[in-house]
């Protein structure tokens, strides 16, 4: 785990702070959308589909911060849209470090080395940059040729300037995970500070429906791709999470986790669903129907979902809270994932070409694909 | 959720292969008969999940181009609303279902017709007409 001690002690404490005054719903990331408008145009994108008049408006940064003080989440998440078009990301920023939250500022990079020197490298600061693989599979994933370069670009400027930088990847169905490892290879020889990963979504408002993995398909790409990791590799995420996205652990979703505000409030019930909107924090805590979501509901919109947002706050939650947790984090710090299985099955999977999409109706055992 | 929404069993999410994605109706263009209140509702349903502007004749004739972003489903129609923006205007707004009298699906659906595979198929033709540099870019918001 590349998360620096700081970071994971600030997080300990909160979460410790949340159990022994009986709090059962927190939120650990808060998402702040300041606005929706983006320079890239990616078909798998379900955020930026809005009439022009919305991809206008923005939050202010008295709203953000009004929204992180009311939130309380130790860390926040900056997505949109893309956060350097806001014209005054900088002013937020610096709000946001002052309140000495855990930001990650996340970028397409297609800026960034151009404003770089508008900020100031913190501890409390990480850009998580966008990059879904190799050059010619991010490009075509953003639907940009030169998209790669430029992100590259931006990362070795902001890793020179002393920042953090973790670059974000979201993997569709048709991956193919030798490429996948070839990628993290080639960041983690930039300088980067960790990687960090997750399977897309079927966001329902999505203009394309049919490139997104079912769970049986999201555990056997990851077990190929995290399984036998490399020394080098390093992950800004809970080793726990990623051992759920390699089918070794069931966990259910902790949707108020990772609560989303955006120009249009408080969003239910989660980052990636749109089911309303709330005022206040308070009311998106109080009023969403919490049993609607996640696997254990049976809501066909949660059933492909193992996304971070979701996901992660149960592993970290899990790993804080209790001591076999505990101990699974810290093994899996250390564990490389040997799988003579998974590695079979890298070496056997087709290159460069999207797999039959088919559904199997009866499994002969419970993640048998997998093989976990 | 609504109640009738088919459900998963946890056996059958762990085994799906691939996720079955939304259905999108085109509703474009379209101007939805409000007879009754339930037709109403759903009609405000589906303003709600549409990504483009629709136009809203409220009772006392007034025409609003708006965005609708969240409604509420109170009891009756009076204690029912949309929130939405309209061009122009900064801020929330809000109008309660029994003030609306006519809708229509009058804006762009700005998640239509965009599919990876007319990406591909873009793609393709654009680099074999010897194009460089190719890229999908966001609509102008002028």
């Amino acid at each position: 785990m590349a998360i620096p001690i700081s970071q994971v002690w600030t997080v300990v404490q909160y979460v410790w702070k949340q159990k022994l005054t009986g709090n059962k719903r927190y939120p650990l990331v808060l998402m702040l959308e300041p606005l929706f408008r983006c320079n890239l145009a990616c078909a798998g994108c379900g955020k930026v589909q809005y009439p022009p008049h919305v991809l206008k408006r923005m939050l202010t940064p008295e709203e953000c911060f009004a929204a992180v003080e009311e939130c309380g989440a130790p860390m926040v998440s900056i997505p949109g849209g893309e956060p350097l078009l806001h014209p005054k990301i900088v002013e937020i920023v610096e709000g946001l470090v002052a309140r000495k939250k855990y930001i990650y500022l996340c970028t397409n990079a297609l800026e960034l080395k151009r404003r770089i020197h508008e900020f100031t490298p913190s501890k409390y600061l990480t850009f998580s940059v966008h990059l879904d693989g190799e050059r010619e599979h991010h490009d075509f994933s953003v639907c940009r040729e030169g998209g790669y370069d430029l992100a590259l670009e931006g990362i070795k400027e902001a890793v020179k300037r002393g920042f953090r930088v973790t670059p974000n990847s979201t993997f569709f169905d048709g991956v193919d995970p030798n490429s996948v490892r070839a990628y993290f290879d080639e960041i983690m020889s930039v300088g980067v500070e960790g990687m960090v990963l997750s399977p897309g979504y079927s966001y329902d408002k999505a203009p394309d429906q049919n490139r997104f993995l079912g769970r049986a398909r999201v555990r056997k790409l990851f077990r190929a791709i995290l399984s036998n990791r490399k020394k080098s590799w390093k992950f800004n995420m809970s080793p726990l999470f990623l051992e759920f996205l390699m089918g070794d652990r069931n966990y259910d979703c902790t949707p108020w986790g990772s609560p989303a505000y955006n120009i249009f409030g408080w969003q239910k019930p989660c980052y990636l669903l749109q089911d309303g909107y709330a005022e206040t924090f308070k009311e998106l805590m109080e009023t969403t129907k919490w049993e609607e979501y996640g696997i254990g509901s049976g809501n066909p919109k949660c059933a492909n979902c193992m996304v971070s947002c979701g996901y992660e706050p149960t592993a970290v939650i899990d790993g804080f809270l209790s001591l076999k947790g505990f101990w699974a984090m810290v093994k899996g710090n250390f564990s490389s994932y040997k799988d003579a299985h998974a590695l079979k099955q890298l070496n056997e999977w087709p290159s460069h070409s999207s797999t039959p999409l088919v559904q199997i109706a009866e499994p002969a055992h419970t993640l048998e694909e997998t093989n976990a | 959720m609504s109640a009738e929404v088919l459900k998963y069993t946890r056996e059958q999410i762990e085994t799906l292969e691939v996720a079955p994605g939304a259905v999108h109706e085109n509703l474009e263009g379209w101007v939805p008969e409000l007879a009754t209140e339930a037709a109403l509702k759903d009609a405000l349903e589906k303003a709600f999940d549409y990504r483009g502007d629709v136009t809203i004749t409220t009772r006392s004739g007034e025409l609003i181009e708006a965005f609708v972003f969240n409604r509420h489903t109170g009891a009756t129609l009076a204690d029912s609303y949309v929130q939405y923006f309209a061009p122009g205007i900064d801020g929330k707004l809000k109008l309660t279902y029994d003030q609306i009298a006519r809708l229509e699906f009058t804006g762009k659906d700005r998640a239509a017709g965009k599919h990876w595979e007319d990406w591909v198929k873009a793609y393709n033709e654009r680099k074999a007409a010897g194009e460089k540099n190719i890229a999908l870019m966001p609509d102008k918001l002028d």
